[in-house]
């Protein structure tokens, strides 16, 4: 059989795609890949429709063993990768052959990379998606992380050309990521007082947070009540619970809940979120609605054609 | 009834029909969730329903807010209301007792009267599905009869187990699968909330009607149930 055999599963590496869509009305989080950016150049690199299954190391420590030839696309953190103990690089394409070894190590910049395949990996769909949401234990293999032994089968391939990613599109992972944020929502339960600590913040993150959302400290700010009657939340959404630091939530999202939330990141600033190491600093800004739909549809235009 | 819309994120609004806990409002929520569902709007991601609000989140390169947001009034405003009569009615058998029902005892003392009473206040009537959500197929259903209200745990468990038939407030749920919890449980049901062999995956929907059903520990262990 044609595909990856997975020797160490690393800290956190699972499948993901662009998510599952049309669950969240019976309590299914969304999943999917963490930064849909480095994700999306991968399928491009490849050549693949933007919704495929590709794997998603968090932090690094996978590798795995090619079995057969398949040309796979880097891109994402740079976690030190080696092909046969050789440095590579990432953001580009390889023609793996029978018995190659790609390892990779940790990341110093950036927390997601993502391993792509010419037409995604045939593990099972569940729900019209191949993303793996751990929470749920739900998707993917067995709804959990990979792990040594997982065999990963996938099309046999080879791309005639060596593709890259142009340097000027290769994202830079700092310390610092300005969100952009719709208010909206429950803002009138903010005070102006509250909502200008809020903006006037430099927020960090000090680690907590997993692929649910991540939490930032800082100014702590107060809603005028302690908790709303329970209702849907979205994508992006910056929940205040009641220790008052703001919580952003992403791809495993629960998808009802009871805290106030003064708005919503734009998702390609969730997707630069993402990447931040412990200890990035983090500030929000407003876009108005109009302007954040204006720059989601740029970015699936791109991607999606 | 009034509804309004407000913005969630670059994709995603919400429409509120109502801010409490109020059948009332529910149903609203529920003829306006059916309508969007059956209307099949292509591009429309996510239409999910809870106790007074509906949010709709889409894809942008198929809609901008402002048509969309009118074409999803028009479909609210011109939704059929609700059968009541015709609403499904589950049937969720439940075995009620402390070997189980971990804080069965508690909430008798609480509420001074005996568990017989307590399992009576809570098999008597029907309940609504509020929303589902927290986790897969977990449904939140009320509203609970005031003499059987009972805040949650000051300490939540680490694990409730999967099955468990509980209260909070004037709220009751079952856990589709083993999870942390600060709910009070009554009972075990040996019947799955959540299966893929479910049309619709889970065995509860916004809009249906829930009632429990006291079993004996014979019945409960016939049907599968663990202790």
């Amino acid at each position: 059989m044609n595909g990856l055999m997975i020797l160490n599963g690393g800290l956190q590496s699972s499948i993901q795609d662009a998510g599952r869509v049309g669950v969240s009305d019976i309590g299914l989080t969304q999943s999917g890949a963490m930064d849909e950016l480095a994700f999306g150049y991968v399928q491009m690199l490849l050549g693949n429709a933007f919704n495929t299954s590709t794997i998603e190391i968090a932090l690094g420590g996978l590798s795995f063993k090619a079995q057969g030839r398949v040309c796979i696309a880097l891109g994402g953190a740079d976690m030190g990768c080696t092909l046969n103990g050789q440095a590579i690089s990432m953001w580009t394409t390889y023609n793996l052959m029978d018995g190659d070894i790609l390892s990779f190590g940790f990341a110093s910049a950036g927390h997601f990379a993502y391993v792509g395949v010419v037409g995604g990996f045939q593990t099972p769909k569940l729900y019209g998606s191949y993303s793996t949401s751990m929470k749920e234990g739900l998707g993917g293999i067995e709804g959990r992380k990979l792990s040594a032994g997982d065999f990963l089968a996938c099309a046999p391939s080879q791309l005639k050309e060596k593709r890259y990613l142009k340097q000027e599109f290769v994202p830079n992972y700092g310390e610092e990521v300005n969100l952009r944020l719709v208010l909206g929502y429950q803002e009138a339960l903010f005070d102006e007082a509250q909502k200008e600590a809020f903006f006037n913040t430099v927020y960090t993150y000090k680690g907590e947070g997993d692929r649910m959302g991540y939490r930032l400290s800082g100014e702590k700010i107060v809603p005028k009540v302690n908790g709303i009657l329970s209702e849907p939340i979205c994508y992006g959404a910056v929940q205040i619970p009641t220790h008052g630091e703001p919580i952003v939530l992403l791809k495993e999202h629960q998808t009802i809940g009871g805290y106030p939330k003064i708005g919503s990141v734009l998702s390609m600033d969730c997707f630069k979120l993402s990447q931040i190491k412990p200890g990035g600093r983090v500030r929000f800004k407003v876009i108005s609605q109009n302007e954040a739909q204006a720059i989601a549809q740029a970015f699936y235009h791109f991607f999606r054609f | 009834m009034n509804f309004t819309f407000q913005i969630a994120s670059y994709n995603t609004f919400i429409i509120y029909f109502g801010h409490a806990i109020d059948p009332m409002v529910s149903k609203e929520v529920q003829k306006a969730y059916r309508a969007l569902k059956n209307a099949m709007v292509q591009g429309i991601l996510e239409i999910i329903p809870s106790y007074a609000s509906l949010m709709v989140s889409y894809d942008v390169l198929k809609h901008d807010y402002e048509p969309l947001r009118a074409r999803v009034e028009s479909i609210i405003l011109g939704a059929k209301p609700i059968d009541e009569k015709a609403k499904k009615i589950i049937t969720i058998p439940t075995y009620y007792h402390p070997e189980v029902g971990l804080d069965l005892e508690a909430v008798a003392e609480e509420k001074n009267v005996t568990i017989e009473e307590i399992i009576a206040l809570h098999v008597k009537q029907k309940y609504n599905v509020y929303a589902v959500g927290f986790a897969p197929g977990f449904a939140y259903l009320g509203e609970l009869d005031l003499a059987l209200a009972s805040p949650r745990l000051a300490n939540p468990r680490k694990a409730i187990p999967k099955g468990s038939v509980s209260i909070a407030d004037r709220q009751t749920a079952v856990y589709p699968t083993q999870s942390p919890g600060g709910w009070k449980i009554l009972g075990r049901t040996p019947i799955a909330m959540f299966d893929t062999a479910y049309e619709g995956l889970s065995l509860l929907h916004v809009g249906d009607l829930v009632q429990f059903e006291a079993i004996s520990k014979a019945e409960f262990l016939k049907l599968g149930g663990v202790l």
